[in-house]
């Protein structure tokens, strides 16, 4: 069953076509992963399935529902995680995650789903502190926390490890592949060739506002000949400039 | 609703700051000082004036020492004459710096020196002459009371020697040279001032509007503040939601734009109104402290004073007009690229907020031309200015009409607040539009 369904979309801003007629699917339980250099409409992308902007033209579905005309039944499926997102800054950990889940829940579940996102975020007594206090990899698990502690069919997350030491990112995508074994959908961009060739189960390659490449990172990798998705990446882009 | 509940308590708790609480309590505290500081004032500017006086003419054959010196007494009660009233004696004549220091030694701000020519001359066809010396202190509003005062006991002893001198030399009787200065009978109890479809006499137009203007001088100022303070949270807040990242994570929660942006407002409108609620009763503590004092016209003998519907209808007035503002400022906040650029975006309310201000300073409504009425009343902000007023004189047509407009005003503004939410503008900015791009390129052809 698919989660996502993305059918020939575009997204014009004024007289610029910033996605030409993008096309891919997302099956339920899986982890696919959107890559492709800067500018080239992952974000666009990601928005566009999140209900944050319009569609120009085409249809993405997302759980069943039509993101252009049921936005509130997608928003109550999806969680969102946007590159570089923040909490609200004056807030503790403990009284983001309760904000959050208030708009899920009402009284004793939303304590419920407020103790799962403390045990996910993992802060121990920091949980309390406010979050201007929060180190960049704190913040990044408080909010995977909160994007996840909803139990949402789909996850969208958009450079989810990007500026976090080593040890963080290791952390943070072992917490991925926990949210994908629990059974959430997941969709993620990212320009780290190794988390995306270790994490995804499916990739698309989106360049210059079109898809040039879908398939499992083996499939992508004997396609190009490559020892690793960076190799496909490179290729793959150097082959489109070509035949420009 | 719970949604609502949800996103009116986290504006709150980030709006309520110890920061902006201790602002709400330095406002209160100034405005209290200032009321009491005015009192003060006008308690001390209320008291006889305390004078000192030397009065070398006594140093030869007099002919007008006993006139000066009736004249003074007769400007204090007898009773604290004494206090009031201090007589000096030199034998030998001063020079400026001994006055001065006789001054201070008797804790005197205000000296006359009568010359000891005085009679000589004045009995020889020239001008007697008074000298006054002043110690001030105060350069405050009342600073000048005391001088005044001392400006009319000298016109008063001209009076008095003016008319012993036609006693002298018409051989009339002080009735008859009383009559002479003055053959026309006009008293303040003769004036007649028809207010709000009353007649009173005591009491002029002039005596009125001095009193309606210390008054009500500081009502634009205070809601001109009030709009700039919550139209500055409300766009610095869209700012910070923007330069953090936290609106794209609200706005993909399944709750309603609509729901968002009447959190924002409401929680806003909260705070504005805590805000007003301070400056109200620092207002009023300043007004109570002024009508209070001995001698200040007090409005209520004539009827103009607002019951406690009309305060709840300026509340109302002022209440509208804040949500017009938050209206405005949610708009001009979606526009906003973070908190840098949101200290920028309140010009526009700023100006709208301070137009009225002046105006309304200085004059009313009905003393406005027509296009300049029609100007105010499309300003959503002069409506809480002239409410007051307007209330006093009765003006409710205009008052109605004012909050009706104020409503249907911050109506519009929400919807299209929550038109811009559902728009791609509030993500990736006016420059991504087609509009946007248009006038980018135009911009550089230019």
């Amino acid at each position: 069953m698919e989660t996502l369904r993305v059918d020939n979309v575009h997204k014009m801003y004024g007289n610029i076509e910033a996605v030409k007629g993008i096309g891919f699917s997302v099956k339920e339980g899986e982890i696919f992963g959107l890559i492709g250099p800067n500018g080239a409409g992952k974000t666009t992308a990601l928005r566009m399935i999140s209900t944050l902007i319009t569609i120009t033209s085409g249809s993405i579905t997302v759980c069943g529902y039509d993101v252009a005309t049921q936005g509130d039944e997608v928003r109550k499926s999806i969680s969102y995680l946007p590159e570089d997102a923040g909490a609200y800054k004056d807030l503790t950990g403990r009284t983001y995650l309760r904000f959050i889940a208030g708009f899920f829940t009402d009284n004793e579940e939303t304590d419920k789903m407020c103790q799962r996102g403390i045990d996910i975020a993992n802060l121990g007594d920091r949980i309390d502190s406010k979050v201007n206090t929060y180190s960049k990899g704190m913040m990044r698990r408080l909010l995977i926390a909160r994007a996840i502690m909803t139990a949402p069919r789909f996850a969208i997350m958009d450079e989810v490890t990007s500026g976090l030491d080593v040890m963080n990112a290791h952390d943070i995508r072992e917490l991925i592949r926990d949210i994908a074994r629990s059974g959430v959908t997941i969709l993620l961009s990212s320009h780290n060739m190794f988390e995306v060739e270790s994490l995804c189960d499916r990739v698309a390659m989106i360049n210059k506002g079109e898809i040039i490449m879908q398939g499992t990172p083996a499939e992508l990798k004997a396609r190009y000949n490559a020892k690793n998705l960076e190799e496909v990446f490179i290729k793959g882009v150097k082959s489109v400039e070509q035949s420009t | 609703m719970n949604n609502l509940l949800n996103l009116v308590k986290k504006e709150l708790r980030e709006l309520m700051t110890i920061e902006s609480a201790i602002s709400i309590v330095v406002v209160m505290i100034l405005f209290v000082g200032l009321g009491f500081m005015i009192s003060d004032q006008n308690e001390q500017a209320m008291e006889p004036v305390r004078m000192g006086i030397i009065n070398y003419d006594d140093q030869g054959p007099s002919t007008y020492y006993d006139t000066v010196n009736s004249t003074l007494d007769g400007m204090y009660d007898s009773a604290t004459r004494d206090q009031y009233l201090i007589k000096l004696d030199s034998p030998a004549i001063l020079s400026d710096g001994e006055i001065i220091s006789l001054m201070q030694d008797n804790g005197l701000s205000n000296l006359l020196v009568i010359d000891p020519n005085f009679s000589e001359n004045i009995d020889s066809g020239t001008q007697g002459k008074i000298k006054a010396y002043y110690i001030t202190e105060n350069s405050g509003a009342f600073g000048g009371i005391d001088s005044d005062s001392v400006q009319g006991f000298v016109s008063a002893i001209n009076g008095a020697v003016s008319t012993k001198l036609m006693e002298n030399e018409l051989s009339v009787d002080s009735a008859e040279s009383a009559f002479l200065k003055s053959p026309v009978s006009f008293n303040m109890p003769d004036n007649y001032t028809y207010i709000n479809g009353k007649l009173y006499s005591d009491i002029t137009p002039s005596a009125i509007s001095g009193a309606m203007m210390s008054q009500t001088l500081m009502v634009p100022i205070i809601i001109m503040i009030v709009i700039m303070v919550v139209g500055s949270i409300v766009i610095s807040s869209m700012g910070t939601e923007k330069e953090n990242k936290t609106l794209e994570t609200l706005l993909t929660l399944p709750v309603k734009r609509t729901t968002i942006v009447s959190g924002k407002i409401l929680a806003s409108g909260i705070m504005g109104l805590v805000y007003g609620a301070a400056y109200m009763v620092g207002m009023y503590a300043y007004m109570d402290a002024i009508t209070a004092s001995a001698g200040a016209v007090n409005l209520a003998d004539y009827g103009l004073v607002l019951e406690p519907i009309d305060w709840a209808i300026t509340m109302l007035v002022m209440f509208a007009s804040i949500l017009c503002a938050l209206g405005l400022c949610m708009i001009l906040g979606a526009f906003v690229k973070n908190y840098k650029s949101a200290q920028t975006m309140t010009l526009p309310i700023s100006v709208l907020a301070m137009i009225p201000m002046f105006v309304f300073m200085f004059t009313s409504w009905n003393t406005l031309p027509a296009a300049m009425q029609a100007i105010m009343f499309i300003i959503p902000f002069s409506h809480p200015m002239m409410v007051m007023q307007n209330l006093m004189f009765g003006d409710y047509l205009l008052v109605f009409a004012g909050l009706i407009y104020c409503i249907a005003f911050a109506v519009v503004t929400v919807l299209v607040t929550v038109k811009l939410y559902n728009s791609d503008i509030l993500l990736v900015g006016f420059g991504q539009t087609r509009l946007g791009r248009m006038l980018a390129k135009f911009k550089k052809a230019d």
